[in-house]
């Protein structure tokens, strides 16, 4: 008898010691002041010093994981329907991918957020995004833009001056061009890069002279191919190709080129989302001081210019085992000096409107169209599911090899657009 | 089992139970245009893969079943790449094959400029480069399973056939290549089932692009479950390329076995 005793304790000792059994304190403790966060790689490079501060502040440890976007939006699917998701996690914006807010949020996988005191700072395109039947369900940690960043010395060696209309834009190409360089660095081998200029032309061409497009297409009162603005979108597209200020063999090179092209001084511009500026930065000799960014112009009215933007969403799991403590995380990264720290970090804008400035010079030429609204929405944020998205990223590089038309194009968007929200 | 059931359903992966949607994810996958791309492409593939990989292989197999000092050096050299995961052979040749990559540095130092291309990014030449890629990559493979086989003729045999003046060729077609049938069937039935299934090295070199010039049935299953959700829809996918793939490889080791001899 006192030998089976002895072997139970020590079994449990060890069982114990090796984490196999847990006791009830615990458990409890752990439900208390854990809280689990699954975020993009890129978020994290601005969460984990707020993490670190929130569990300092609060006592509450924040058990956070992170991974690239593609790679997170595929298992959070897998997570959420098999009960394993974190408290909190990062979600795309509108219908854009199966973790979308708008898809999540219909689908009661969101938490209200509505009653969080920051709700009153949201731009007015990131709250379109952020809501679902009429709540708020996603926090915007930051808001990314689309813009241009162009080599300083490159511009300087052709004379030429940053442009503000269509016109002085191909001009600057032409000018870089008979100087013996790469004017636009595109890097398409992925897809991601050329959404990026359909993203920007349309921003201007479309959503700012036709903010409520997107509401016709929904009510199936308008289409992709039928619509005047989206066919100049891409025709403007093509006029660049065509005109030879495109890097040759495009369609062959990777998306991390493009950036890497411009810094080294082989191409004297490329068209990226902004967090790519920090990696501009790194890849430029002399860092940030090597290069500038301006919006891209699309029409010869320098006023009519818009720049796309997207907020960087994180949510609160429905099903989160602290609710509580998740909704307080987001109360403290929408606390003015964390939403601007956060935005530094990562080289983005803020995801709320705050009074507090970023010390990031390098965005200061994009900041008047934010103070004057002239932002829009990333187009594909408003279609009703990942698959226009898709169709944009594969027939986009048939479109730019030559092997299709704009209208076959337009009419397979249409087709995807048309199959609603799964 | 579940997923013979999920093929004939909308599942989209949420708590929701999917809905019985009869044959449409069938009649989709061979009515959608990039699903018919992806058919073919899955074919063709299948097929040169199996067919120059067996001969190449082949060829390495007698050229190193001699009695050559570095053979044994030679051997490991070409069945190496085999022993790599096909996601790192994948970035590698990525690398190598981009417009300003090594490959074509080489070509323009040599003097022929011309035949520098955009290897992955034209769509006329994608599919191509990434099967000369996974020819590259198990080769070596099927060189080991023919040494294998190459090692189990008696030698007598071919000496017989010397004597009684047989010339090398006829030798090799009349000995060698018979009594390696066995060996050429064990290739081909691997080489092709793996054709099929293609996935990593398109995953990561062209992610099905230029377009949908290198998409492969594994690549549309991953991306209608992973990217749009559409788990049932992938099932079906799924389900189609499994009977596809029994189906060849019965087809195939069926006309092999018909022509494999006993030494």
């Amino acid at each position: 008898m006192r030998q089976l005793v002895a072997t139970t304790a020590i079994a449990a000792v060890t069982l114990s010691a090796c984490g196999f059994v847990n006791t009830g304190e615990e458990n409890a403790g752990e439900t208390a002041t854990t809280l689990t966060a699954y975020v993009s790689t890129e978020q994290n490079v601005g969460l984990e010093p707020l993490f670190q501060r929130f569990e300092r502040k609060t006592g509450t440890t924040v058990d956070a994981s992170h991974a690239l976007v593609d790679e997170l939006n595929k298992q959070l699917r897998i997570q959420l329907t098999s009960g394993t998701a974190a408290d909190v996690f990062r979600v795309s914006p509108g219908f854009s991918s199966p973790v979308a807010a708008g898809v999540l949020g219909k689908e009661g996988e969101l938490a209200d957020l509505s009653d969080g005191s920051w709700t009153d700072k949201l731009p007015d395109d990131a709250r379109a995004l952020a809501e679902s039947d009429g709540k708020i369900v996603a926090f915007p940690i930051g808001r990314n833009a689309l813009v241009m960043a162009y080599n300083k010395q490159l511009f300087a060696d052709a004379g030429v001056d940053v442009p503000t209309t269509w016109s002085e834009f191909k001009q600057v190409c032409e000018r870089l061009k008979a100087n013996g360089t790469t004017p636009i660095a595109t890097a398409f081998a992925e897809g991601v890069a050329l959404q990026f200029w359909v993203y920007a032309l349309a921003s201007t061409l479309v959503y700012a002279e036709d903010p409520d497009l997107d509401k016709r297409m929904m009510a199936d009162e308008e289409d992709f191919v039928d619509n005047e603005a989206w066919r100049e979108v891409f025709d403007k597209f093509l006029e660049l190709r065509d005109a030879g200020y495109m890097s040759p063999d495009a369609l062959g090179v990777p998306y991390e080129q493009g950036p890497q092209l411009v810094a080294t001084g082989e191409a004297a511009m490329t068209l990226l989302a902004t967090p790519a500026l920090a990696q501009l930065a790194e890849l430029s000799e002399n860092g940030a001081e090597d290069f500038g960014i301006f919006a891209l112009p699309a029409t010869d009215n320098a006023e009519d210019t818009h720049i796309p933007t997207a907020p960087d969403f994180l949510a609160v799991n429905a099903s989160a085992k602290n609710p509580d403590a998740a909704k307080r995380l987001v109360e403290f990264l929408a606390k003015p000096e964390n939403v601007v720290a956060y935005a530094d970090a990562v080289s983005t804008l803020p995801g709320l409107d705050v009074d507090l400035e970023t010390k990031n010079p390098t965005l200061e030429p994009i900041r008047p169209y934010l103070e004057e609204g002239r932002t829009t929405a990333y187009a594909n944020y408003a279609w009703p599911n990942g698959d226009v998205q898709q169709t944009l990223l594969q027939s986009g590089q048939e479109l730019f090899d030559g092997s299709i038309t704009v209208d076959e194009l337009l009419a397979r968007m249409d087709a995807d657009y048309d199959k609603g929200t799964p | 089992m579940a997923g013979g059931w999920y093929a004939f359903t909308d599942w989209t992966g949420r708590r929701v139970a999917p809905n019985f949607i009869g044959v449409a994810n069938f009649v989709e996958l061979v009515t959608a245009a990039e699903a018919i791309a992806a058919l073919q492409n899955t074919v063709i593939v299948a097929f040169s893969t199996t067919a120059v990989q067996t001969v190449f292989g082949l060829a390495l197999a007698l050229a190193l079943h001699s009695t050559l000092a570095s053979r044994n050096l030679l051997r490991t050299l070409f069945f190496a790449p085999a022993l790599l995961p096909p996601v790192v052979i994948g970035f590698l040749w990525k690398y190598i094959l981009t417009p300003d990559g090594p490959l074509n540095d080489v070509l323009r130092s040599i003097g022929l400029d011309g035949l520098a291309r955009s290897w992955l990014g034209d769509s006329s030449l994608a599919l191509g480069s990434v099967i000369a890629v996974v020819v590259w990559q198990h080769v070596g493979l099927t060189m080991v399973i023919y040494l294998a086989g190459l090692q189990g003729i008696p030698e007598e045999l071919r000496e017989a056939a010397e004597i009684d003046g047989a010339s090398w060729w006829r030798r090799l077609w009349h000995v060698t290549l018979p009594l390696l049938m066995p060996a050429t069937t064990i290739t081909m039935s691997l080489t092709l089932i793996s054709g099929l299934k293609l996935f990593d090295q398109v995953f990561v070199m062209t992610g099905g692009g230029p377009g949908y010039a290198t998409q492969t049935l594994s690549l549309i299953m991953y991306k209608e479950a992973f990217v749009s959700g559409r788990y049932g829809y992938s099932t079906a996918i799924a389900l189609v390329l499994t009977m596809i793939v029994f189906a060849f490889a019965m087809i195939q080791l069926r006309a092999l076995r018909r022509f494999e001899v006993q030494p």
